[in-house]
């Protein structure tokens, strides 16, 4: 039996490593690639919590953060491809649409 | 240790090791092919901790959608240019920072758990009504019925977004 | 001492299999070889004519809908796996349950075709 803390480290380091490439890096797909990383590390997370409480409800929450996390690259992509419509650009500086 | 925990091991070092690869390579598809084994790696562990409908959804819906999704746009907006800017914002440090301090954080409260009174092994109660698979069904349509319905609408709202956004550029 | 293996080692085994099959067909093929490159036997393959284009090259547009669409409705298949499986326990309540979720997304499909998402122009 793997204990807990260790499923829960490994989640964490996934985590902090999606954090860190979605803080950091200028590559919009990059960005994108992060925040699924962080998304499944939450999964990971509850799949472990599911498995030493005995709770089957730990694996039907990451049921639906993967719906989100599906739903959030489409949406995410699709704002992709029209941005990159626009300005011809794929690097995360130039979406500064918004401001003034 | 068991032969589960060795392979829980070796998979977690490969997830991190493809995870950590992904958000340093400067080639866009070079990062979706080691996002690709990552989600893997971490459906194998799923399967070690007896979540294997989890891991089947996994390999289903990340490696087989999202990565594929994500691989396609990376082509279609592909600009050879795109490899020789710099790669990262002015804010690494701010990054690594904040990444480090959540590390500590989580760690900390890791920590706490291991030495408070944690016990539990996996119940065989689950094993009683079927497979995981069923399992799952049984909680889901029972418990879980109003998030279950609200996905739906949530769904409903991706793909009428999605297609607002990818459709109203064609025709323009 | 008997110890009970997990179904999943067959697996494995197949997975190991698959692996070395490759990586040792390779390395039997790059051993025995001759190695005498020149520059059209080093140029890409595509069916044994010139290469056309460069490889670069940029995907259509007209695909990226019909992803984005194979995306959402294979989350759609996912819900409706454990339902399939529990489909006698859970008796027309969880028929109901699910007849709503496909209404719902059946709502969105109609759209998408009549927003003209499943043309190709």
């Amino acid at each position: 039996m793997i204990p807990v803390n260790v499923i829960f480290l490994y989640s964490l380091i996934i985590f902090c490593i999606g954090l860190w490439g979605a803080l950091s890096r200028r590559n919009v797909f990059i960005v994108l690639m992060g925040i699924e990383l962080m998304l499944n590390a939450v999964n990971i997370a509850f799949v472990g919590f599911a498995s030493s409480l005995g709770n089957i409800a730990g694996q039907i929450i990451p049921i639906f953060v993967i719906t989100v996390a599906a739903g959030e690259a489409a949406v995410g992509l699709a704002i992709v491809v029209a941005i990159f419509r626009n300005r011809l650009s794929i690097n995360i500086d130039s979406f500064n649409i918004l401001k003034w | 240790m068991s032969y589960t925990e060795i392979f829980f091991y070796i998979f977690a070092v490969l997830s991190i090791l493809f995870a950590l690869l992904t958000v340093t390579r400067r080639n866009a598809v070079h990062a979706a092919i080691c996002l690709l084994l990552t989600f893997f790696f971490i459906a194998c562990n799923y399967v070690l901790l007896e979540a294997e409908f989890l891991a089947a959804v996994q390999v289903l819906v990340y490696a087989g959608g999202v990565v594929g999704l994500m691989l396609y746009v990376i082509m279609l907006v592909r600009k050879d240019e795109a490899d020789e800017v710099r790669q990262s914002l002015g804010q690494r440090v701010i990054a690594v920072f904040i990444a480090i301090l959540f590390v500590l954080e989580i760690a900390f409260i890791s920590l706490l758990a291991y030495y408070g009174n944690y016990s539990g092994f996996l119940s065989s109660k689950m094993a009683q009504i079927g497979g995981n698979t069923e399992s799952i069904g049984a909680v889901l349509y029972t418990y879980f019925l109003l998030p279950f319905e609200v996905v739906s609408v949530l769904l409903l709202a991706a793909l009428v977004g999605a297609v607002v956004l990818a459709k109203n550029r064609i025709e323009r | 001492m008997y110890q009970a293996i997990s179904p999943y080692v067959p697996v494995l085994i197949l997975i190991l299999l698959a692996v070395l099959f490759g990586v040792v067909t390779l390395l039997i093929a790059w051993l025995v070889r001759p190695n005498a490159p020149y520059s059209e036997k080093l140029s890409p393959y595509e069916c044994g004519v010139e290469p056309l284009q460069p490889g670069k090259l940029r995907m259509s547009i007209r695909f990226f809908v019909i992803v984005l669409l194979f995306l959402l409705f294979d989350v759609e298949a996912v819900f409706m796996y454990p339902w399939a499986v529990m489909y006698k326990p859970l008796g027309w309540w969880g028929f109901i349950e699910m007849a709503l979720f496909v209404i719902i997304l059946f709502v969105g499909y109609i759209y998408a075709w009549l927003k003209g998402a499943l043309e190709w122009e």
